[in-house]
C-alpha cells in the first residue's frame, strides 16, 4: 500500500505546484493593477466588445461608448521615443500619442499640424514656423517656440546619445523669435528641411520629461517619457504583451479628438496567428500580413484589405570594387533579364509594382524612367557584346526571411539564363548587415530601401553618394560618380521646388540609365481589418494612422 | 542527505563561471552588431560609433567581461536590454512566471497522458489499445508544434472559438500552448513508460508476485510501476528542464509572454544583456533540476542511497 501513497503524494505535490504557479501569476497581475488600476478590466472589456461586434453586430451601443480597439503588430516597439526610433512599428504606435510641426498624408504631401504655417527663406538657409496657439500636452503643459527649440537641441546633440540626432544634424541654429514663432536655420542650404520636419522623429516632447532627465540619469525616456500633444496618452507598455493608450481628452483639435477610448497594441509575431486573431475577433485590425494570407483574407465577408504601395524599392545590389560589373553592357543586360512582372506575380501573389527608379512614386520628388523590359534575347546580346559574353559566376547575399530569399532564387534563376551563374547565400539580417558593412567580398546582395523623410534626398544620398560607402551606410557596392555627388548638393540647395525636382527627375535618370543596381519591386503594404473599424489609413512609409478610428 | 546536496550546490558555482564566460564569448563574437540591427541604416556612421562606445562596444572584450560580472555579481545588475530598454531581471523574473505556469500544465498534460497510456499499453501488449497508442506517439512525436499548434488554434479558437487564439491574461489562454507542448511530450513519456512497464515486467519479482497470488492490480500497482518510473521521472525531469527553458516554438505561435520568446527575440536582436542572462538562468535551471531528480530517485526507491 506505501507505494500508492507516495504515488498519489506525487501527484498531488505537482497539482499543488501548479496552483501556487498560478496563484503566482495572479499575484503579479495583482501588483500591476494596483499601479495602474484600469486595465486589465479595460482589456477585458474589449474582448466583450469585440464579440459583440461579431456576434450581434451591436453597433450603436459602440458608437456612444467610443469603444477600444486591438490592433496586432508584427514586432514589439523599440522605444516610447520617436527622437530614438528608427522602425516602423514604434512609429506607429508613437503617432497616436506625439505630432510634430508637419506631418505627411496619405500621398507624402506635408501638412501642417502644430504649425499653422511656414516659410523659407529665399536662400533655402532658414525655414521660419508659425506656431499654433493652445496646445497642451498631455501633462498639461503649454506648446510653444521655446518647446520646439529645447527639443530640436536635445535630439541633435549628440551627447544625449538618440537615433534620430544625425537626422537632425543639418540643423546650425534654432531660432526663438517670438511665443509662437521659431526659425530653424541650417548650416547649408536644405530645401527638403519641410520634409524632416515633417517626419515622424521630429515630434514634441513635453520639456517636463527633459527635466525629469537631468535630475535623474536613469529615467528612462524610452520607456517611460511619451509625453506628446497627440490624440492619445500613454497608459502602459508590458513587453511582448501590450502597449496601452488611452483618449486624451484635452486634445487641441477638437473636431479631430479621438473617437475611441483606447487603443491596445499586441505584438504578435506569427503572421498565421495574427490572422487567426483578425478572425476571431480578438484583434481589430493586423499588419503587415503575408501576401499569401492577403488573397485568403481578400474572399471573407467581415474583414477589409487595404493594399497600397509602400515606399520600398527592393533592388540587387552589385559591388563596383568587383570588375565584373564595371561594364554598362552587362548591368543593363542582367535589369533585363529578369521579369519583373513575374517576380511580382509569383513571388509576391501580385501585391507589388515594377521599380521605375530607384526611389518609390510616393516619395518626394520621383520621377519614373522608361522600365528594362523582360528580354533574355536582348540581354544576351548586350552580354555578347561585353567583356563576358560567356557569363560570370556570382554570388548573392540576401537576408534569409521567407520574402528575400524567394526574390533571391528567383533572381537567381533568371540570371542563369544570360550564363550568370548565382549562388545563393541566406545570411540572418544582423550579420548580412555586418558583412556589407564590412565591404569585404561583396558581390551581389539584395537590398531594400525605404527614405524616412519621404523625399528624394534621403532615398538617394545614402545608396549613391560617395561618401556613403562602406564603412558608411548604405553605399556597401562602392558605387562612385562624383557628377551624383554634385547633382546632391544642388537640389538641396536648391530653394524653387520646380527647380529641385528637374535636379532631382536628372538624378534619377542617370542612376536608373547607369544601372548600379538591378531594379526589382516596390511591395504594397497591406492591412487587414474588422469590417466596422473606419477611420484607418496606411501611410506610404508603411506605418498605420489610427488616430480617427472608429467602430461604426 | 543534506550534505550532499550542499555539496552538489556549490558544485554548481566554477561550473556556472564557465558558462558566464562561454554564453559571454558566444554572443560577442557572433557576427552582427545589436545598434546596427535595431537601427539599420538610418543612423549614419558617428551616431553609430558614439553610440558602440557609450554601450562600452569598442573595449577589449576581456574590459566587457569584467564590467559584465561586475555589475551581475556586484551589483546584481544584469543589465538593459536593448531592445526595449527594459531592466533584464525585472523582465526575466516577470517573463519566469508565465513560462513556470505553461511548464507545469504541460507537465501536468504529458505525465497524466503520458503515463497512463504508457502503462495501459504495456499490460495490454499487441492489443489494439496498444497499436493506437503507439501509432498516436509515433505521429504526435512527428508532427511540428508549430503546425500542431496552429491547427489547434484553428479548430478550438477560430472555427469552434472555445478559446482565445493567442496572448495570456486569464488561464483560459493556457490551455491552447500547454496542450500543444504537453503533447509532445507525453508521446516520449509514453514510450518510456511503456518499454520501461514491459523490461520491469519480466522481472522475476514480478513473477513471483503473480505466483503467490496477488491481484493483477497490485502487482502494477506496488512491484511494477515502483520499479519502472525511476528512468520515466528521469526523462520527464530533463523534459522539464527543456521547457523551462521556455518553449521558442509555442510561445512564439501563441504569442506567450514567456521566457522562449524573449529569448528568440534576443538572439534576432543581439540583446547582449538578455541572451546572456537567460543562457545563464537556462543552465542553473538544469542543475536544479537534475538535483530535484537525483532526489526523487531515492524517494522512489529507498535503496538508492545519496553518497
Amino acid at each position: 500500500m506505501g507505494i500508492h501513497k507516495k504515488i498519489w503524494f506525487i501527484m498531488l505535490l505537482a497539482f499543488v505546484l501548479f496552483l501556487a504557479a498560478c496563484q503566482g501569476n495572479n499575484d503579479v497581475n495583482e501588483t500591476d493593477d494596483n499601479e495602474t488600476p484600469d486595465e486589465t478590466i479595460d482589456t477585458e472589456e474589449n474582448a466583450g466588445n469585440n464579440e459583440d461586434d461579431m456576434n450581434d453586430g451591436n453597433n450603436e451601443e459602440e458608437a456612444d461608448h467610443g469603444g477600444e480597439v486591438t490592433v496586432g503588430i508584427e514586432a514589439e516597439p523599440t522605444s516610447m521615443d520617436p527622437q530614438n526610433t528608427t522602425d516602423g512599428n514604434s512609429a506607429t504606435v508613437q503617432s497616436t500619442m506625439f505630432e510634430g510641426l508637419l506631418r505627411f498624408d496619405e500621398d507624402m504631401s506635408i501638412v501642417p499640424v502644430l504649425a499653422e504655417d511656414y516659410d523659407y527663406s529665399e536662400d533655402a538657409t532658414e525655414v521660419t514656423f508659425t506656431l499654433r496657439e493652445g496646445v497642451t500636452f498631455h501633462d498639461g503643459t503649454e506648446f510653444d517656440a521655446n518647446v520646439v527649440k529645447e527639443n530640436l537641441d536635445y535630439v541633435r546633440d549628440s551627447d544625449n546619445g538618440l537615433a534620430r540626432s544625425s537626422f537632425f544634424s543639418f540643423i546650425d541654429e534654432v531660432i526663438v523669435d517670438d511665443d509662437f514663432t521659431v526659425t530653424v536655420r541650417a548650416e547649408e542650404p536644405n530645401s527638403a528641411m519641410a520634409s524632416y520636419m515633417a517626419h515622424s522623429s521630429a515630434a514634441m516632447k513635453s520639456l517636463e520629461e527633459y527635466e525629469k532627465k537631468n535630475e535623474d540619469e536613469d529615467y528612462n525616456l524610452d520607456r517611460e517619457g511619451a509625453v506628446g500633444t497627440g490624440p492619445f496618452q500613454f497608459v502602459e507598455w508590458r513587453d511582448s504583451e501590450h502597449v496601452i493608450v488611452e483618449k486624451f481628452d484635452g486634445y487641441w483639435n477638437e473636431e479631430e479628438l479621438a473617437r475611441v477610448d483606447q487603443i491596445t497594441f499586441r505584438p504578435v509575431q506569427e503572421a498565421s496567428t495574427r490572422v487567426n486573431m483578425l478572425q476571431t475577433g480578438e484583434v481589430d485590425l493586423i499588419f503587415p500580413i503575408p501576401t499569401l494570407n492577403a488573397g485568403e483574407l481578400e474572399q471573407e465577408d467581415d474583414i477589409d484589405l487595404y493594399t497600397g504601395p509602400t515606399t520600398d524599392v527592393f533592388y540587387i545590389g552589385m559591388n563596383f570594387e568587383n570588375e565584373k560589373y564595371h561594364d554598362l553592357d552587362v548591368r543593363q543586360a542582367m535589369n533585363h533579364a529578369i521579369d519583373k512582372d513575374g517576380l511580382i506575380a509569383q513571388v509576391l501573389d501580385g501585391y507589388g509594382t515594377i521599380a521605375d527608379s530607384a526611389i518609390a512614386p510616393n516619395v518626394y520628388g520621383y520621377s519614373g524612367q522608361p522600365i528594362y523590359e523582360y528580354d533574355v534575347a536582348g540581354a544576351q546580346e548586350l552580354m555578347d557584346g561585353s567583356g563576358q559574353p560567356d557569363g560570370f559566376e556570382a554570388t548573392l547575399w540576401t537576408r534569409n526571411n521567407t520574402e528575400f530569399i524567394s526574390v533571391a532564387e528567383y533572381a537567381a534563376i533568371q540570371l542563369e539564363e544570360i550564363g550568370i551563374d548565382v549562388e545563393v547565400q541566406a545570411y540572418e539580417a544582423g550579420t548580412l548587415f555586418d558583412m556589407l558593412d564590412e565591404g569585404d567580398g561583396t558581390d551581389l546582395w539584395i537590398g531594400r530601401w525605404s527614405p524616412g523623410t519621404g523625399e528624394a534626398d534621403y532615398g538617394l544620398r545614402p545608396n549613391f553618394a560617395s561618401d556613403r560607402v562602406p564603412p558608411n551606410f548604405n553605399n556597401s557596392g562602392f558605387y562612385i560618380n562624383e557628377e551624383l555627388d554634385e547633382l546632391f548638393d544642388e537640389a538641396l540647395a536648391t530653394p524653387d521646388e520646380d527647380e529641385a525636382l528637374d535636379i532631382y527627375a536628372d538624378i534619377q535618370q542617370r542612376i536608373y540609365e547607369d544601372a548600379p543596381w538591378v531594379f526589382l519591386h516596390i511591395p504594397d503594404a497591406i492591412i487587414a481589418k474588422n469590417q466596422n473599424l473606419e477611420g484607418v489609413y496606411v501611410l506610404p512609409s508603411g506605418a498605420v494612422n489610427l488616430n480617427l478610428a472608429e467602430f461604426r | 542527505m543534506l550534505n550532499f546536496i550542499l555539496r552538489r550546490l556549490l558544485g554548481m558555482i566554477p561550473i556556472l563561471l564557465i558558462i558566464t564566460i562561454i554564453a559571454f564569448l558566444f554572443v560577442h563574437l557572433t557576427p552582427g552588431d545589436p545598434i546596427r540591427i535595431m537601427y539599420g541604416a538610418e543612423i549614419d556612421q558617428e551616431t553609430y560609433q558614439q553610440m558602440r562606445e557609450s554601450e562600452g562596444f569598442n573595449d577589449p572584450l576581456i574590459v566587457q567581461y569584467g564590467r559584465y560580472m561586475y555589475n551581475m555579481t556586484i551589483q546584481g545588475d544584469f543589465g538593459q536590454s536593448y531592445r526595449t530598454r527594459s531592466d533584464v531581471s525585472d523582465e526575466v523574473l516577470r517573463r519566469f512566471n508565465y513560462t513556470f505556469v505553461l511548464t507545469i500544465l504541460s507537465m501536468f498534460w504529458a505525465i497524466l497522458i503520458g503515463v497512463t497510456v504508457g502503462i495501459i499499453s504495456a499490460t495490454k501488449r499487441n492489443s489494439l489499445v496498444d497499436r493506437v497508442g503507439m501509432i498516436s506517439t509515433i505521429t504526435a512525436l512527428s508532427i511540428p508544434e508549430f503546425w500542431f499548434g496552429l491547427m489547434m488554434m484553428q479548430v478550438f479558437a477560430v472555427q469552434l472559438g472555445w478559446f482565445p487564439t493567442s496572448g495570456s491574461g486569464t488561464w483560459i489562454h493556457l490551455i491552447l500552448p500547454s496542450l500543444t507542448l504537453g503533447f509532445g511530450v507525453a508521446a516520449t513519456i509514453v514510450r518510456f513508460t511503456r518499454s520501461s512497464v514491459l523490461e520491469v515486467l519480466r522481472e522475476d519479482y514480478v513473477r513471483t508476485a503473480r505466483a503467490k497470488g496477488q491481484k493483477e492490480s497490485v502487482v502494477i500497482w506496488s512491484h511494477v510501476l515502483r520499479n519502472a518510473l525511476i528512468p520515466v521521472v528521469t526523462m520527464a525531469g530533463l523534459q522539464f528542464g527543456f521547457l523551462i527553458g521556455g518553449a521558442v516554438v509555442v510561445e512564439q505561435v501563441f504569442a506567450w509572454p514567456g521566457l522562449g520568446s524573449y529569448l528568440i527575440d534576443g538572439i534576432l536582436t543581439r540583446d547582449y544583456p538578455v541572451i546572456q542572462a537567460l543562457i545563464l538562468l537556462f543552465s542553473l535551471q538544469f542543475l536544479i533540476i537534475n538535483l530535484l531528480v537525483d532526489i526523487s530517485y531515492g524517494f522512489l526507491n529507498p535503496q538508492i542511497r545519496y553518497e
